[in-house]
């Protein structure tokens, strides 16, 4: 427990932490104090140099890694993503999803509030969807605004009233996080819709431990492999009550959507069918999957296309990747959707200014994660200071995702400031901006060195009804530019291993082994056997099949 | 005392080649309020389904079926029995100055914003000042409809479901629907909440207890000048013991009596009749 991993490779040993600081070839200037945004919070190293606790172990483990053996190691990295054929398409070239080396450590404490904060966050936005598909009450009651909710475009009138069996809407969610200069966690946004990601949280995983199986060997992290035990209790659970051994389903557009290698893992994994619009049909009510032994009736279904693709009956009538009919069945209670249809108006980036007014209201709690202050441009007030100091601010359209539509006030041109204000002016409700957040920064390779780049982290939650599960970890996306503060993947970003730290007294079971065991996407499920009995027996059939897959590779 | 209506809504789709599914939701069932009192509503396809029901947003009644059955023709009758109220007095109770009121704005939010039927347009903005100006609001609703009145000719056939008020205004000739958007974005423009009702008008005043007459599927609107009241702009009247309405909404996109797809053939030929029978 009490060994000291830099010690056996003959790196400087400090005892008090205090000398331990950026020295090492590979660390060569990077605090250099002429970097892009020197203000940012650097999550390994003070403003001395000295190495923050998380850091300290895997700061000792590689500090004395030779250049040329971080190459080698970050080249078989990348070997690993191309070789399982785990590709992004960027500007309509297929390039390996970039894994930097180095992962980004989160302390027990830290990942305590985090959890905290998400779970309160996610019942709150459950409660007000409840709310906002029933009878509003929080409108009612004057907290928010009618037309905040009625203006906004993934607000849909066709699940009025549509309450799932459970209660549950949000079944996945995915909670952007932003760290400020001052280190605190920040909530950039909430993903309630179809938030995707997950897949490189356990292969980023897999893959360190393939790679780099001594750093496991030294820390105590917490395991991420058994995201899919929890993700198909919640949809089984999601399930009409009389319904004894539900069939469960993902739905993809297709091969050709980005996410496609996610929806296929995540059904591998769960060991259910993954089915297309055109497998599945409504008759009566009741949502049946063709499959070669004939019907069989689907009970609920993960999907993962948007609203507006899901029933042409009720949504876009041109759309043949989703089901006609569809929302009358889940009305009937026949088939339950996940996420629920409507989520939207919960992750709307002008709503979310409201998120702390809706922790208040409906759980009478203080939120436990700040937001980022935001300015609005629909209230008039706000709206004049965001046109006056737009070339400060980051402006974002409510609606957009994937970092698309966002402008960096303080980089663009006077003419594209012009036609921002434009935009504004046209669409106040269409708009939102924030200052421009410093991102924290963690070392990342960037040839034979290690430079601090910015990250944010998405953390995902599942909810089964009765608890807000949420996954140690999650993505860590890095901007790899120098002094970029744009992380999304499609706007050239990688991503980092996450590692939260387990508690000193977690049982062994909870940590993530380093062995032979890691590579096996289920990972020790925690619950009490009785409760998970037909999910742990999928996991281990799904476990075989993986190596067998493995041994024809 | 008002009448007893029957409505027998039929509509007939024939299909050039078998269709193989078929999904459909229909709003043909009137609903019971100050103003009308339901008796009987029933839905019936040929060939038979078996039906759903639900209540959307906007309190409309949705019946839903769905055919799997290769078939070249589909019918599908609504018929109710209604009885129908008095005419409708406008209600005078709001000032301007209540309509501009923030919690009004708020809470008709919907019933004030322009949709892709109801659209924004320079002229009707110039006409709707000019209405406003001039009156207070409950004439004003009276003044709006009378304008799109005047300044329109009934005219079945020169615009279609999907022409919006700014399209059939420059038309000149619509038909109810387009009576009716273009008087949604005159008071829409003044700030008055106003709605789209679509039902039924019983065409001749002088219809005799027992008589059938063809009828049709109407629309007209529903203004909120401190309580909600309805005008007819194509006829330039009252709503009274004639009228019968099924469904509120925005716009005809809220309320649209028969939507549906479906996959194989295409549809040559769609037959709808409205007959309509004064029993009492």
């Amino acid at each position: 427990m009490d060994r000291r991993p830099g010690a056996s490779r003959g790196a400087p040993v400090n005892r008090n932490g205090v000398e331990r600081t950026a020295d090492s070839a590979l660390f060569d200037g990077y605090l250099e104090p002429d970097r892009p945004h020197p203000d940012a919070y650097d999550e390994m190293f003070d403003a001395d140099g000295t190495v923050r606790a998380p850091y300290r172990q895997l700061h000792d483990a590689i500090a004395p890694t030779a250049a040329a053996d971080l190459t080698v190691r970050s080249e078989a990295l990348d070997r690993a993503y191309l070789d399982q054929g785990i590709t992004f398409s960027l500007s309509g070239k297929e390039r390996p999803f970039p894994l930097d080396i180095v992962p980004r450590v989160i302390s027990s404490a830290e990942w305590n509030k985090l959890q905290r904060g998400i779970v309160q966050r996610v019942k709150a936005l459950e409660a007000f969807l409840a709310d906002v598909y029933g009878d509003a009450q929080i409108v009612r009651d004057g907290v928010l605004p009618r037309r905040l909710i009625t203006s906004c475009e993934h607000f849909k009138r066709s699940a009025h009233q549509l309450n799932p069996p459970n209660g549950v809407r949000i079944h996945v969610a995915g909670i952007d996080l932003v760290r400020d200069a001052e280190g605190t966690f920040r909530v950039l946004e909430d993903n309630l819709r179809n938030p995707s990601g997950v897949s490189y949280v356990m292969e980023n995983r897999r893959t360190m431990a393939r790679v780099f199986p001594d750093l496991f060997t030294r820390q105590r992290v917490r395991a991420v492999g058994d995201y899919s035990t929890h993700l198909l209790h919640a949809l089984r659970v999601a399930a009409a009550p009389n319904v004894a051994d539900p069939t469960v389903v993902v739905l993809t557009p297709g091969v050709y959507n980005s996410a496609y290698f996610e929806h296929s893992l995540l059904a591998r994994q769960m060991g259910v069918e993954l089915v297309e619009g055109r497998d599945l049909f409504c008759r009566d009510n009741i949502v049946y999957m063709r499959t070669t032994e004939g019907e069989q009736r689907v009970d609920v279904v993960y999907r993962r296309i948007d609203d507006d693709f899901l029933d042409p009956l009720q949504f876009k009538p041109t759309s043949v990747l989703g089901v006609a009919g569809i929302m009358n069945a889940a009305r009937a209670g026949n088939v339950v959707i996940a996420n629920a249809v409507g989520n939207g108006v919960g992750d709307d980036k002008l709503v979310y200014t409201y998120v702390p007014d809706m922790i208040k209201y409906y759980l009478d709690e203080k939120p436990v994660l700040p937001n980022v202050s935001t300015f609005r441009c629909w209230l008039d007030e706000e709206c004049g200071h965001v046109i006056d100091t737009l070339d400060e601010l980051v402006l974002k359209p409510v609606e957009g995702s994937g970092g698309y539509g966002i402008l960096f006030g303080p980089n663009a041109s006077r003419k594209e400031l012009a036609d921002a204000r434009k935009s504004i002016r046209a669409d106040p409700r269409g708009w939102i901006a924030q200052p421009v957040v410093q991102l924290s920064t963690v070392p990342t390779r960037v040839d034979d060195r290690l430079v601090p780049r910015h990250v944010d982290l998405r953390p995902f939650a599942v909810n089964d009804g009765e608890n807000v599960f949420v996954l140690p970890g999650g993505l860590t996306r890095v901007a790899l530019p120098k002094g970029s503060l744009v992380v999304n993947s499609s706007q050239g970003g990688g991503s980092k291993d996450t590692w939260v730290l387990a508690p000193n007294r977690a049982p062994e079971a909870e940590r993530e082994l380093g062995q032979a065991g890691l590579a096996s996407p289920i990972g020790p499920v925690q619950a009490p056997a009785a409760e998970h009995g037909p999910e742990l027996t999928i996991g281990q059939q799904q476990q075989q099949q993986q190596q067998q897959q493995g041994c024809d590779d | 005392m008002g009448w007893r209506i029957r409505v027998v809504h039929e509509t007939g789709y024939h299909y050039n080649a078998p269709v193989h599914e078929s999904y459909n939701e229909v709003r043909l069932t009137p609903r019971s309020d100050g103003h009308q009192n339901v008796i009987v509503n029933r839905i019936e396809t040929v060939p038979a389904t078996r039906s759903y029901r639900y209540e959307d947003y906007w309190g409309t009644q949705v019946t839903a079926f769905d055919l799997h059955a290769p078939h070249t023709e589909l019918h599908v009758t609504g018929t109710s029995v209604v009885e129908t109220g008095d005419e409708v007095e406008p209600v005078a109770t709001a000032t301007w100055e209540d309509l501009a009121s923030e919690p009004v704005r708020d809470r008709y939010t919907e019933m004030l914003e322009f949709t892709e039927y109801v659209t924004k347009d320079p002229a009707l903005t110039e006409v709707a000042r000019g209405i406003k100006r001039a009156n207070a609001p409950v004439d004003a609703v009276a003044a709006a409809c009378r304008w799109v009145h005047e300044n329109m000719t009934y005219q079945a056939g020169t615009t279609g479901v999907h022409t919006s008020a700014p399209e059939a205004l420059a038309a000149g000739e619509g038909v109810c629907q387009d009576f009716v958007h273009l008087s949604l974005v005159l008071l829409r423009e003044m700030g008055v909440p106003s709605r789209y009702v679509s039902g039924y008008l019983l065409p001749r005043k002088d219809t005799a207890v027992g008589e059938t007459v063809s009828g049709e599927s109407h629309a007209w609107i529903e203004a909120r000048t401190g309580g909600w009241w309805g005008y007819d702009p194509t006829n330039d009247m009252r709503i009274g013991e004639r009228h019968v309405w099924v469904a509120v909404g925005r716009d005809y996109a809220d309320v649209s009596p028969i939507k549906g797809i479906y996959s194989g053939g295409s549809a040559e030929a769609l037959d709808v009749t409205v007959d309509m029978t004064r029993l009492a």
